[in-house]
């Protein structure tokens, strides 16, 4: 087994830890600040499926991270994600609140972009 | 017809005469054969080719006696080497039985399960149902140790 796939494995044991919190700073600490576009893609959808404000919070409004991500494959893994939720209040209402209140441009521009896509989707 | 008569008749009485020769020449002749040659039986062998091929025979017996012997003294040569063979291949064999056995004695054995369960099943220490039973601590430690220093 190759360290990639250990990781991996890390990253999906995180996800279905019992200490919630603990694994979701992790997977911001380590995860989402990863060098590698393959481990920050599953990092980002990992916070996704978690489906708390706290990990949804990291992947929608954070700078390089999540929908924000530089890497185009991260960045439409987490939307895609995002898109295949089945309860998406939580992620729709951070979202609005970006749009309104987040101080980068960019940031702002990419939730509306993705609070769209939801909205048709759903 | 009188004569054709007369000369069967004579014909029959010498050939009975031969025979009575032959029968008493028999009793008196140690030939096997009882060869006779114009009504005198033969009474010893005369025959230089027969004399000759008794030679012969004999010789012949001395020969096969001599390849006999020799085919028997190679036999025991090549059956000794043989058996010299076996015997050293045994005696090998058995040293080295006994010197395994003087080594596994010596040996002292120990078990290190931990380590043994994870050369023999490694990648179950990383399997996402092992890893979730583990803490947050522990688990930042693993991946801190599978990513590599950035300089």
């Amino acid at each position: 087994m190759d360290n990639n796939k250990k990781i991996r494995n890390i990253i999906q044991a995180l996800g279905e830890h019992k200490d919630s919190q603990a694994a979701i700073d992790l997977l911001t600490e380590l995860g989402t600040n990863s060098p590698d576009d393959e481990i920050r893609e599953l990092t980002a959808q990992t916070l996704i499926r978690k489906n708390t404000h706290e990990s949804l919070r990291v992947v929608l409004i954070s700078k390089g991270k999540g929908i924000n991500d530089l890497s185009a494959r991260v960045a439409m893994a987490s939307i895609n994600e995002l898109l295949s939720l089945k309860d998406k209040s939580e992620a729709i209402k951070i979202l609005d609140d970006t749009i309104k209140m987040h101080s980068e441009e960019d940031v702002r521009n990419t939730a509306r972009s993705v609070r769209a896509l939801m909205t048709f989707s759903s | 017809m009188q004569i054709g008569k007369l000369s069967l008749h004579t014909t029959k009485a010498a050939q009975r005469t031969t025979a009575n020769q032959n029968a008493q020449a028999n009793k008196l002749s140690t030939n096997p054969f009882g060869v006779s040659f114009k009504g005198n039986v033969i009474q010893a062998d005369v025959f230089e080719s027969a004399k000759k091929s008794s030679t012969n025979i004999a010789e012949r017996g001395k020969l096969f006696a001599s390849a006999v012997v020799s085919g028997i003294n190679n036999f025991n040569e090549s059956f000794k080497s043989r058996m010299n063979a076996i015997v050293s291949f045994g005696k090998q064999v058995t040293k080295n039985v006994f010197d395994t056995v003087e080594r596994i004695g010596n040996t002292e054995i120990t078990f290190d399960m931990t380590g043994l369960k994870n050369k023999l099943f490694p990648d179950r220490e990383y399997s996402v149902k092992n890893l979730a039973n583990k803490s947050v601590d522990e688990l930042k430690t693993m991946w801190s140790d599978l990513t590599p220093s950035v300089a």
